[in-house]
């Protein structure tokens, strides 16, 4: 037998090291390459690998990018609900032990991960993409490639983290990686470089995001719509945007210093040579912070369209809403230091920090009021998202009430690192930014795809799914004021947690069936459901029901003067007095520019990737050359210029004429 | 650029006069060699203050970062023309709250992490 | 005719009247775009001073700041990056009045100066690190290598975007859009250049100071 290269043994030892050959990294190792396969082998039987390169890999179109930052976020959302479903299992009952204690610590590590980075960001990406240049009036959002560049670079580094948990190892220390446990000191494997470099990753991607809409809502608003006739979602995207600015570069800065402490042996957050782990959390709460408000502004954008268009009413109050996000926005960078009262930077400190955490629940109350005035004396359908709204009221409220207890300095040195703040942050994130967001996906569906979602199946899902969240989540605000400390992997018997914890468990898996039935429910529509050849399915009051459903490439035929707030209400308002009819009149098409599709952005993320990879290894030649691709690619794309194809005024009129839209 | 015939404009936002565009391109670069000039000035009556330490340290430390902010306003204004736009300087809203941020996240950072406040 | 429409009009003679960059829409959009990255800019640097700000006594065994820093050769880098300010201000000058030449000829020298910058920045870097005064010594060292090295890496990438522009700019002569990537190429440059002013008055002359 001829003998093997050294570099194969080498490989396979640092590949695949003793910690991800358990069963759990197997089965998960076996369901990614039979997933693998199986997508491959539906392409080639059904001839589809040129339609997915054309339609979707290589689209610039913000509708289409939005689409695939959804189903990107569905897949995470079972990935990080799995790894939910296997803590709840260890914890339910005393010294049990489903997986073990370092497993533990690598499931509830990318759990967080997970469910903040590569769930949440891209659900609200996909809610951007698809309504945000619909509703101001606009062909595309302002960089349609780097729209696309974004995606990719967020596709490759969600898949490079995903990647950690069956090659090399997963990252073990917590969804906020604080060092010194992040120290190669004292944490050997190459977990945390996963977690670093495939965040710098994200992140930059996410970056790029918030300079795009914020650009495209500043700059390409239809002709007559001031910034205070704007609908909400479009305010919430601005607000978000602005925080994306302001608060990924710390971060960006935090896991850089951490990488390079890893990598390049320099000594920011090491315990010698006058290292300082807690300027990380300073740096790292910075933007974690901000973070908190990326995730649920959106959420209330979406709350505020939904609310009005099921009570038919005009939002009550919209210049205080306006007035309380921005406020939001502003003072989200004034109490990141809450989240570590208990390292005792001083009275002063302390006191000024808490006193502004507990000034932002004003702007968010007042949200909520306007909400629930909305309602009154309005004529309120049931529909999914319309529950979805009033199952967060109380959630969130609640959630924020005991955020309030926690900004109180002296109580937070008692909860602090206690399951109350897991019960706190699971209230404010799941029952505002996943209800919002789902509330947002069922609303926004037959804009995305020309139907509806069965509403029957997602009522039932919706039961189970917020059902399952109150036995899940309450009983943890006790097991946090009995000590039950976050993040311990199993604990002993008679302690008094035992019921508490069971009861837990039993709701987590509630709304794991939840999340079954919205599948199903996707899967079952998809065929079941008749075509909404209105273009307005609920009804709506803003300009992306305007059109039909899913909306041409080009969006508008003829883009509309909106010199109104809730212009297609009034507009039908207008047609239903005989005052004017709603059709695109012919003589007004124009020829209209579309971005070409491009192979750059998806080149650009693979070539990300892998200098990625060669750094998580530390294998510098595959780094480096990862590095001369993004070059190449980038100064390659630098001196293209043909950037457009220009659909003509003709096609336009056919497209239209197809879709029943042309006027006498 | 690219051809269509959709280049509508945003309007000038109500309320919102401070962010109206300026442009100026005289027919000899004044301005530049003006601020050329004076950004030289600003470096070596710093470089002066500091090496004859006129003040107390920490006074001068003020008095020259207020120097360096002088010269990276002139830069902005000489040199990056910061008021050209078309269509209302939306710029200017971000590039503001970028600085105030920046610099309260240096100095509350220091406030916060050198501990000055006595530890509790 | 309605009062939007004479807007409209008005709208046309005044954008006539803009410099060519900010008369297409789509560039000017662009333009709009960059000043969006140097606020993202502005904040990586301020997390970096922060860095800088709070590790700066925390020297270990290691050098103080005001061993590692010498005044002369920050001041020679300071006159250099001043001075390619303001030879891309020039450069953006001689753009608005046409003058082909006279452009390319100040953006190579604004590369070249900018060259000149990186070069003293390593022999600097190299001369610490030989005294055995490399990042690993000390926080305080980890976070002044990386804040100026930062500052460094940006000027490389703008030497970079510098001699890709000169070929373009030969190629295609001056037009909307070789104006706007100009344009932000200069707003990049300058704003680098305050970067530095900054670095030079907190680390360098700060380093005196404390």
């Amino acid at each position: 037998m001829p003998a093997l290269p050294s570099f194969v043994p080498y490989l396979i030892h640092t590949l695949f090291p003793p910690w991800v050959r358990r069963p759990t990294e197997i089965g998960a190792e076996v369901m990614m390459v039979a997933g693998g396969a199986f997508i491959v082998y539906w392409l080639l039987k059904y001839k589809k690998l040129q339609w997915l390169w054309n339609e979707w890999l290589t689209t610039v179109d913000h509708k289409k990018i939005g689409i695939m930052y959804l189903v990107a976020a569905i897949i995470m959302l079972a990935r990080g609900g799995l790894d939910a479903l296997m803590l709840r299992t260890n914890l339910a009952l005393p010294t049990a032990h489903f997986i073990g204690a370092s497993e533990y610590n690598e499931v509830f590590t990318t759990h967080g991960t997970i469910m903040v980075f590569f769930m949440g960001m891209p659900l609200i990406f996909a809610l951007f993409n698809v309504v945000v240049p619909l509703q101001i009036g606009s062909r595309d959002v302002a960089f349609p490639r780097l729209n696309a560049i974004s995606f990719w670079l967020f596709a490759f580094a969600a898949a490079l983290f995903n990647l950690s948990f069956v090659v090399g190892g997963s990252p073990n220390a917590g969804w906020t990686a604080y060092p010194p446990l992040t120290e190669l000191a004292f944490n050997h494997t190459v977990g945390e470089n996963y977690y670093f470099i495939s965040l710098l990753m994200t992140g930059i991607g996410t970056t790029i995001t918030g300079i795009n809409f914020l650009v495209t809502i500043l700059r390409m608003r239809a002709p007559g719509m001031t910034l205070m006739k704007m609908p909400l979602f479009t305010w919430a995207t601005l607000n978000t945007s602005a925080l994306i600015l302001f608060a990924f570069p710390p971060f960006t800065i935090a896991l850089l210093e951490s990488l390079l402490d890893r990598l390049a042996a320099t000594s920011f957050f090491t315990l010698s040579h006058g290292g300082m782990p807690m300027m990380y959390v300073n740096l790292f709460w910075l933007f974690g912070h901000p973070e908190v408000y990326i995730l649920v502004l959106p959420a209330f954008g979406v709350f505020s369209e939904v609310v009005a268009t099921f009570s038919r009413k005009k939002l009550f109050g919209y210049p205080s809403m306006v007035l309380s996000m921005t406020a939001i926005m502003v003072l989200a960078y004034g109490t990141w230091v809450h989240h570590f009262f208990t390292m005792g930077a001083g009275p002063a400190v302390n006191v000024f920090f808490g006193l502004s955490t507990m000034l932002i629940a004003i702007p968010t109350g007042v949200k909520v009021f306007n909400w629930i005035l909305t309602m009154w004396g309005g004529r309120v359908q049931f529909t999914t998202p319309m529950l979805y709204f009033l199952a967060m009221i109380p959630t969130f409220v609640i959630g924020g009430a005991t955020g309030v207890m926690l900004g109180a300095v002296p109580a937070d040195y008692q909860f602090h690192n206690s399951y109350f703040v897991i019960a706190h942050f699971h209230e404010v994130l799941i029952g505002g930014t996943v209800f919002g967001l789902l509330a947002g996906v069922y609303y926004w569906w037959p804009k995305m795809f020309g139907y509806k979602l069965n509403d029957r199946q997602g009522k039932w899902a919706f039961w189970l799914f917020a059902g399952g969240f109150w036995p899940t989540f309450i009983p943890q605000y006790w097991l946090g004021l009995e000590g039950m400390t976050r993040r311990m992997y199993t604990y002993p018997l008679g302690m008094g947690w035992h019921t508490l914890n069971v009861i837990s468990t039993i709701g987590g898996f509630i709304m794991g069936a939840g999340f079954l039935v919205l599948a199903a429910n996707v899967l079952y529509s998809r065929r079941h459901q008749e075509k909404d050849l209105t273009g307005d399915a609920w009804d709506g009051r803003t300009l992306e029901w305007s059109i039909p459903s899913p909306a041409p490439e080009y969006n508008f035929a003829v883009i509309p003067t909106v010199d109104e707030r809730d212009w297609w209400w009034q507009e039908k308002e207008r047609r239903r007095q005989g005052e004017k009819p709603v059709v695109v009149k012919p003589e007004e098409i124009r020829p209209i520019a579309i971005p070409k599709n491009t192979p750059v952005p998806i080149l650009l993320g693979a070539a990300f990737f892998m200098g990625a990879f060669g750094l998580v290894f530390s294998w510098w030649d595959i780094a480096l050359a990862g590095l001369v691709a993004v070059f190449s690619i980038l100064i390659y794309s630098w001196f293209q210029y043909d950037h457009y194809r220009i659909l003509s005024a003709g096609e336009v009129r056919e497209s239209e004429e197809l879709l029943g839209r042309l006027g006498a | 650029m690219h051809g269509g015939d959709d280049q509508h404009e945003t309007a000038m936002e109500p309320g919102f006069d401070f962010i109206s565009p300026r442009f100026e391109e005289p027919k000899f670069p004044m301005h530049q060699v003006w601020g050329y000039a004076a950004s030289l000035v600003l470096t070596f009556a710093a470089l002066w203050m500091t090496v004859n330490r006129i003040m107390s340290p920490s006074v001068l430390l003020g008095v020259v970062l207020a120097m360096a902010v002088a010269q990276g306003a002139l830069q902005l204004g000489v040199f990056m023309h910061v008021r050209e736009s078309r269509g209302p300087a939306w710029h200017l809203l971000p590039l503001g709250m970028a600085f105030a941020i920046g610099i309260g996240l240096v100095g509350m950072s220091a406030w916060i992490m050198l501990f000055k406040s006595g530890v509790s | 005719m309605s009062s939007r429409a004479l807007d409209d009009k008005a709208q046309k003679l005044q954008l006539a009247e803009l410099p060519p960059e900010f008369q297409d829409q789509e560039e000017s959009i662009k333009i709009t775009g960059f000043w969006l990255f140097i606020v993202t800019d502005v904040l990586i640097f301020a997390s970096l001073f922060a860095t800088y700000a709070v590790f700066v006594n925390r020297i270990a065994s290691g050098p103080t700041p005001a061993q590692v820093f010498q005044l002369n050769t920050a001041l020679i880098e300071t006159l250099i990056l001043l001075t390619s300010s303001f030879t891309i201000g020039i450069a953006i000058w001689a753009m608005r009045q046409n003058r082909q030449r006279m452009v390319l000829a100040w953006l190579a020298l604004t590369a070249a100066l900018g060259m000149a910058f990186v070069s003293i920045e390593l022999v600097e870097f190299a001369g610490d690190v030989a005294v055995g005064w490399g990042w690993h010594t000390s926080a305080f060292l980890s976070s002044f290598f990386l804040l100026v090295a930062a500052h460094g890496t940006h000027v490389t990438m703008g030497i970079i975007w510098a001699v890709a522009l000169l070929f373009q700019l030969r190629k295609r002569g001056l037009t909307t859009v070789t104006r706007r990537k100009l344009y932000t190429f200069s707003l990049y440059w300058h704003f680098l250049d305050i970067m530095w002013v900054f670095i030079f008055t907190v680390v360098y002359l700060g380093g005196r100071l404390i």
